[in-house]
């Protein structure tokens, strides 16, 4: 069931050959706090794999939208992963993959309506199974 | 070219949704497939989380104060020390003794105290784990995890849901007598806090 170790290792030193030299990108603001920033940080070296753009233009992105912060033109908190997102739809947008933002805006507002898991929304207080002490 | 988002302040509720919502579009286009960022995640999923889990056990095994909270309200204990999840959904700790051994499963989907253990391994999430371990829950421990459990150890199995999330607090291995609560963080795994595995031993 579990993914081999090596592979892992192989994996990851590819994706930092990658993240390295990244704008803002220390070890530390590069550290996942929530989930959806490894989702999104999944999702950007998932795409560039699938030849959707070059790193290079992703690493534009990401500084054009940190500097775009330095400037202050939003006044938000700093999120090394709100800028990855962001770097994320714009070439996304560029390359034609995702062509339509309204459509991204509309399907948030759906996710953000729907309860998560409608179809198991109650709880449960005991175990599911039990298998006893046999001595 | 669409412009970039310009909502402003955007809660991590609001980034979470987004982000969610860019996948499914992403996929449905065939920009990408799930496998891929799943695979993708996984090289990393260690590193969202189980360690604030593994805090809040190290704080159990040395404050009888704190475990009789945590065991009592999970949700509130681990709000004390500033770990909450997204939507405050309730959590339970379920605690190994001598004689009981909890494991967790969602057997519905995979519903998982994130806050404190991070992302849920792709396992986790898979239709064999979650059919297997309430059907044969032993075999399982000890066949796919190697972790067997004694036969004079009775195992429980814990099924989270969206409103009620279950967490092992594992048993304090022998011989961490001398340790302080940032040492003893360092030996709870986030498959121990699952059931699913040991912590490391003292030393180790």
């Amino acid at each position: 069931m579990r993914p081999d170790a090596t592979e892992l290792g192989d994996a990851r030193r590819r994706v930092e050959q990658l993240v390295r030299g990244m704008p803002g990108g220390d070890a530390d603001s590069r550290s996942f706090e929530e989930p959806w920033e490894l989702r999104a940080f999944a999702m950007a070296v998932a795409a560039y794999h699938e030849g959707h753009y070059e790193w290079s233009e992703f690493q534009l992105s990401l500084i054009e939208s940190i500097r775009r912060w330095e400037e202050g033109e939003g006044g938000e908190p700093w999120s090394y992963y709100a800028h990855w997102l962001e770097a994320l739809e714009t070439v996304l947008a560029a390359s034609g993959a995702l062509s339509d933002s309204l459509a991204l805006d509309e399907r948030t507002r759906q996710v953000l309506t729907t309860p998560r898991n409608a179809d198991h929304h109650h709880a449960h207080r005991e175990p599911v199974a039990v298998s006893p002490a046999t001595r | 070219m669409a412009e970039p988002t310009d909502t402003p302040l955007r809660s991590q509720e609001e980034i979470a949704a987004r982000v969610k919502a860019l996948e499914a579009l992403l996929i449905e286009k065939g920009v990408m497939t799930t496998e891929a960022v799943d695979r993708m995640a996984e090289v990393y999923e260690n590193e969202v989380g189980p360690q604030l889990g593994a805090q809040v056990v190290a704080r159990a095994w040395t404050d009888p104060e704190f475990r009789a909270r945590l065991l009592e309200n999970a949700t509130a204990a681990c709000a004390e020390m500033g770990i909450g999840g997204l939507q405050g959904e309730d959590m339970i700790v379920v605690e190994n003794t001598d004689t009981v051994h909890n494991a967790i499963v969602c057997t519905l989907c995979s519903c998982y105290p994130w806050p404190v253990l991070g992302l849920p391994p792709n396992w986790y999430k898979a239709p064999a784990y979650r059919a297997r371990i309430v059907r044969e829950p032993r075999k399982v421990l000890a066949e796919d995890f190697g972790f067997p459990i004694p036969d004079d150890v009775e195992i429980r199995i814990w099924d989270s849901s969206a409103e009620l999330r279950y967490w092992v607090l594992p048993q304090r291995p022998a011989g961490t007598e001398d340790l302080g609560a940032f040492e003893l963080a360092a030996l709870v795994t986030r498959d121990s806090m699952i059931g699913v595995g040991p912590v490391k031993a003292a030393g180790a």
